[in-house]
């Protein structure tokens, strides 16, 4: 089957009217998707699958989230484009108690479909309130399934697999790889699995556990540092819940060395856990204490220059993974 | 004159006495067994749930809120999951993770659940409207509330676009007039929150809460609204909380002359049955609710695995 070069929120598209197609029971609700969506995603649905499947709504995020954890109890599959992560805090009793708990608590052993899109991350002065990496909430709070896609094939690949997924998917589109392009597969039954991380780069030296933004910084660091002598393997996580544990702990096993690198805040960040558990599971098989890379633990500035100062650079990638190679 | 027949009324007793012998049990298990549960008695709140369920059909959606249990009954759950859960035991509904506030739900007769953040149920109806609506399944959804979470933003985002969608919803407030031991006139500038309505374009129906037969003509209009695709309605029963907001609220916050006008849901819909029938009906729901008690105590309590329960559905 063939393939295609396209952006990574057009292969979200892609996903959404491939799986539309093939049922009747997924709908898309959001603000402006019937328009074409704030990013591209759903440019094109509703002409056609109509306005009873693609519904914009006022601004009214709790609503969304809860419509669509009712309509899903109810049996359909609706996504909702939630325009931003930041707004998972307007709806967390929705997302993290309605969507995430109603079958534990009601002891329902049931499939329950239901697809939140949350943009994560800076896309070049969106503000404190429109950058945010919420993607910890959903590994705090038991019961759903979180995704974050860094190439356009797994922003489709992923799409899908949440569509079918018989349990409630944060789906963190990452903003600032929105216009990203890379080569993408076509055929319909492509679907990257939940739960399994990819090796982005195979290497000895040590792991760069990473996912989203970070992925192609810390790949661009890696080449750099081969240069050196110093040879990183690169994790995608992929999925943060469940999260590919063996994988991480297999490569970790190997090199003895491990940093953990994301856009959300260090503090408190998935990366505080995937630290953790690192070295509660294989500490004596560390040669060096587990590192990390996160956002610097203030609000984002609006100002392009400081927001771009705030994240992890390729440099300071480089710089940590060189400090903990000579560790 | 009601258009319900004579077993109708009869279903309808027999479910509200149900509702009354498992409040009054309660309140003899909780001084009995120390009962750490944390039930809202819905004691005297019976009638808008028997009445408002009365009028709905087995595959429509309930939402209910977390007072008392004549919601599920209503709808026709059983006891013996109620009573089982209320006591923590595998027999329970949740199957061994209750203990007092309502998680009970059965999709197959429409007994969606009940969210505990109060008020929560307004875009979870909205939901299962809207699924109605794309499917043309012709079923109508209930969020039941009570007067206090009309203060929730929810509650406005939802009918806000529910009514402009014309969904197959209904709001069914049960206003007992006290938010815990808050007083609704010192919280909302209306004391009828049918008043709300109006600025959704949708009708708002102040019923009495205490006679069941009323609730059921009400909500039977806006059943059939619903379904003809006109939209939601908005209907407010005056209901009176005899008991505290938790079993041992010692509810000093209230006067004994509050009551003086009070009217028993039970004796206002036994004055509706023909001869002895509403004795017969007393008789047989205590027997029916002293057996599943009885089962419910001798049912096996839940072990740790159930806390692994229910997490994730594997396909």
């Amino acid at each position: 089957m063939s393939h295609e070069v396209m952006g990574y929120n057009a292969a979200m598209g892609l996903a959404l009217v491939e799986e539309m197609r093939r049922d009747e029971s997924i709908f898309i609700l959001g603000q402006g998707v019937a328009t074409g969506g704030w990013f591209g995603a759903e440019k094109g649905l509703s002409d056609e699958f109509g306005t009873d499947r693609v519904i914009d709504c006022g601004i009214s995020e709790a609503f969304e989230a809860g419509l669509a954890a009712g309509a899903s109890i109810a049996g359909m599959k609706p996504v909702v484009n939630m325009g931003f992560g930041d707004f998972a805090l307007i709806a967390g009793d929705e997302i993290y108690h309605k969507l995430a708990k109603w079958r534990y608590m009601h002891g329902l052993d049931v499939p329950m479909t239901a697809v939140i899109i949350f943009p994560i991350g800076t896309m070049g002065g969106a503000g404190p309130e429109h950058s945010s990496c919420t993607e910890v909430l959903g590994m705090h709070f038991p019961g759903l399934k979180v995704v974050v896609p860094s190439t356009a094939e797994d922003a489709k690949g992923l799409m899908k697999a949440a569509l079918r997924e018989p349990n409630p998917v944060l789906f963190h589109s990452v903003q600032g790889l929105g216009w990203s392009r890379g080569d993408v597969p076509l055929d319909p039954e492509f679907i990257v699995p939940i739960g399994k991380a990819a090796i982005r780069r195979s290497g000895e030296t040590l792991t760069i556990i990473t996912y989203g933004s970070m992925t192609p910084r810390s790949l661009e660091a890696a080449e750099r540092l081969a240069g050196e002598g110093i040879d990183c393997e690169v994790i995608d996580l992929r999925s943060l819940v469940p999260l590919d544990w063996d994988m991480v702990l297999a490569s970790v096993g190997r090199t003895h060395r491990a940093m953990v690198v994301h856009e959300a805040f260090k503090t408190a960040g998935p990366g505080a856990e995937i630290a953790a558990q690192i070295q509660e599971r294989i500490f004596f098989d560390l040669e060096a204490p587990v590192m990390r890379l996160g956002a610097r633990d203030f609000p984002l500035a609006q100002q392009v220059d400081l927001e771009a100062l705030a994240i992890p650079s390729v440099d300071e990638i480089a710089a940590m993974a060189r400090a903990l190679a000579q560790a | 004159m009601s258009s319900l027949s004579p077993d109708m009324l009869e279903t309808m007793f027999y479910r509200m006495a149900l509702a009354r012998s498992i409040e009054r049990l309660l309140i003899r298990h909780t001084r009995d067994h120390k009962f750490s549960g944390w039930w809202h008695p819905g004691e005297g709140q019976e009638a808008a749930p028997i009445g408002a369920t009365a009028a709905m059909s087995n595959d429509d959606y309930l939402w209910y809120q977390g007072r008392g249990c004549a919601w599920a009954l209503g709808k026709g759950m059983k006891p013996g999951p109620i009573l089982g859960d209320l006591l923590g035991k595998m027999s329970g509904a949740t199957r061994g993770k209750g203990g007092g506030v309502p998680h009970w739900a059965d999709y197959s007769i429409g007994v969606m659940g009940e969210g505990a953040t109060l008020g929560s149920v307004y875009p979870l109806a909205g939901g299962s409207a809207l699924a109605s609506k794309i499917r043309k399944d012709g079923r109508v959804s209930l969020a039941n509330f009570g007067d206090g979470t009309s203060a929730r933003g929810t509650f406005h985002e939802t009918m806000v676009h529910a009514a402009a969608w014309k969904l197959p919803l209904i709001y069914f407030c049960e206003n007992n007039g006290l938010l815990v031991g808050t007083r609704l006139g010192d919280v909302s500038p209306t004391t009828d929150i049918a008043d709300f309505a109006a600025g959704y374009h949708i009708p708002g129906i102040i019923v009495d809460g205490q006679d069941a037969v009323a609730v059921y003509e009400a909500t039977r209009v806006a059943v059939a609204r619903a379904r003809a695709g006109e939209g939601p309605t908005l209907i407010e029963a005056k209901v009176v909380r005899r008991r505290g907001h938790y079993a041992g609220d010692p509810q000093n916050y209230r006067s004994e002359s509050e009551f003086d006008d009070y009217r028993d849901p039970v004796d206002v819909l036994a004055a509706q049955l023909a001869g002895n029938a509403a004795t017969r009906l007393l008789e047989e729901a205590e027997a029916d609710v002293t057996a599943a008690y009885k089962e419910a105590m001798a049912a096996p309590s839940p072990d740790a695995s159930v806390i692994e329960r229910d997490l994730y559905h594997v396909a």
